[in-house]
């Protein structure tokens, strides 16, 4: 019985050292594991989506490989709504060894509109999920999660018509000049054309008219669109239709009253 | 009269034996301790709380072997021995949180699974158990047959 009980006791301390070996040298890893998350970049996708790449570097100098790395990010508005998800998913990292990879994150900008055309115009604050999950040494699984809030820049923040000035043409007609104003308080440039087109108060159209807009981020806008209506419509109240191109997002149209 | 002496003599010599064993034994493992702390230390940023947690364990661990030890050869070593076994179950299980770990780190819910682990070390402590009680069983049993020979 003895020998049998001795046996025992050195199986037992020989497995509480692997054990305590294997726990220490796994935490004491985690210390040589380095995560980079590089600068996001953005790009447009040939169907208009807004691409946002961010470059991940894994470095592991740690004593064992690195598993089921995953990164899932998820941006939500206000009130909730998912605006874009992300995931990105690397099974091993080698002991010593590096990884670098693209997380990418694509936003349509037209499911973005269908949520609501408050954000092409108001600035908010979108929340960002992320969560990192790990197995460490390949046995010990971790998870980090972590909430951050992201401004949003509206592409034409605090957007204004401002009151038509209707000058003689010709016999016929009249110039209608209509003053245009924003602020790109986007994270992207925006390059497309904004359509004017004006009704009277009866609701008759009477003229429409456009104008090319080049606005680079944080550029405050100030521009005007030109266009002939005819001398005899009643033209002096009544509403703009306005509709916004760009290269990544169609909307409108968004109505503004004159007159 | 003399006899009596030699008897306390060896009494106390066995007893200082026994101290000097349990004081070398408690050095032995706090230096062990010490030295894979000396890995978990880097963590201890993340994990609030650790060091205290790690210490006590130590400190009672170190006092039952004391006590183990300076009781040795009676029955109540084993006792001790038991006491050890089930301590490390209770502790691990408690103070690891049933094997899933929450913490905060600034604005970071960390999660760490460690319930693998805490199944090996309550397997190893199990086994460390039924040591102490087939110890304990062996040791009446020779007692008996001791008593029942003279």
């Amino acid at each position: 019985m003895d020998v049998s009980i001795r046996m025992i006791g050195i199986a037992s301390t020989f497995f509480w050292i692997i054990l305590l070996a294997f726990f220490a040298s796994a935490a004491y890893s985690v210390k040589d594991l380095h995560l980079g998350v590089g600068e996001p970049l953005l790009s447009v996708a040939s169907n208009g989506d807004l691409l946002v790449s961010i470059s991940i570097n894994i470095e592991n100098g740690g004593y064992y490989d690195l598993g089921e790395f995953n990164l899932t990010t998820k941006v939500a508005d206000v009130n909730g709504s998912m605006l874009a998800e992300g995931s990105t998913f690397i099974p091993t990292v080698k002991r010593g060894g590096k990884v670098a990879t693209f997380h990418n994150l694509t936003f349509n900008f037209n499911d973005l509109l269908e949520k609501g055309s408050y954000y092409i115009f108001n600035d908010a604050n979108f929340s960002l999920a992320a969560i990192i999950s790990m197995k460490i040494a390949e046995a010990i699984p971790v998870k980090a999660s972590s909430n951050f809030s992201v401004p949003w820049g509206a592409p034409f923040y605090n957007f204004e018509l401002g009151e038509p000035t209707f000058e003689p043409f010709n016999r016929t007609h009249l110039e209608v000049v209509v003053p245009l104003s924003f602020e790109n308080h986007a994270f992207f440039d925006v390059y497309g054309e904004i359509r004017l087109r004006m009704y009277n108060s009866e609701g008759l159209l009477v003229g429409r008219g456009e104008t090319v807009i080049e606005a680079p981020q944080g550029f405050l806008y100030n521009g005007f669109i030109v266009f002939h209506v005819q001398t005899a419509e009643n033209i002096r109240e009544g509403f703009f239709e306005v509709y916004f191109s760009t290269s990544l997002f169609e909307y409108g149209p968004l109505v503004i009253t004159y007159g | 009269m003399v006899e009596e002496e030699k008897s306390s003599k060896s009494v106390a010599k066995k007893f200082a034996f026994k101290a000097l064993k349990a004081f070398l034994k408690s050095f032995l493992f706090y230096i062990l301790y010490l030295f894979v702390w000396s890995f978990l230390a880097p963590i201890t940023e993340f994990v609030p709380g650790l060091q205290q947690t790690v210490e006590n364990f130590v400190i009672v661990y170190i006092a039952l072997g004391v006590l183990g030890d300076l009781v040795a050869d009676t029955v109540f070593q084993y006792f001790f021995s038991t006491a050890k076994a089930l301590f490390v179950i209770g502790y691990l299980a408690l103070t690891l949180n049933g094997g899933m770990l929450n913490l905060t780190y600034r604005n970071i819910a960390l999660t760490v699974d460690l319930r693998l682990f805490l199944m090996v070390a309550i397997l190893l402590s199990l086994l460390g158990l039924a040591k102490s009680m087939l110890q304990a069983i062996s040791y009446m049993n020779k007692k008996a047959e001791f008593g029942f020979k003279t």
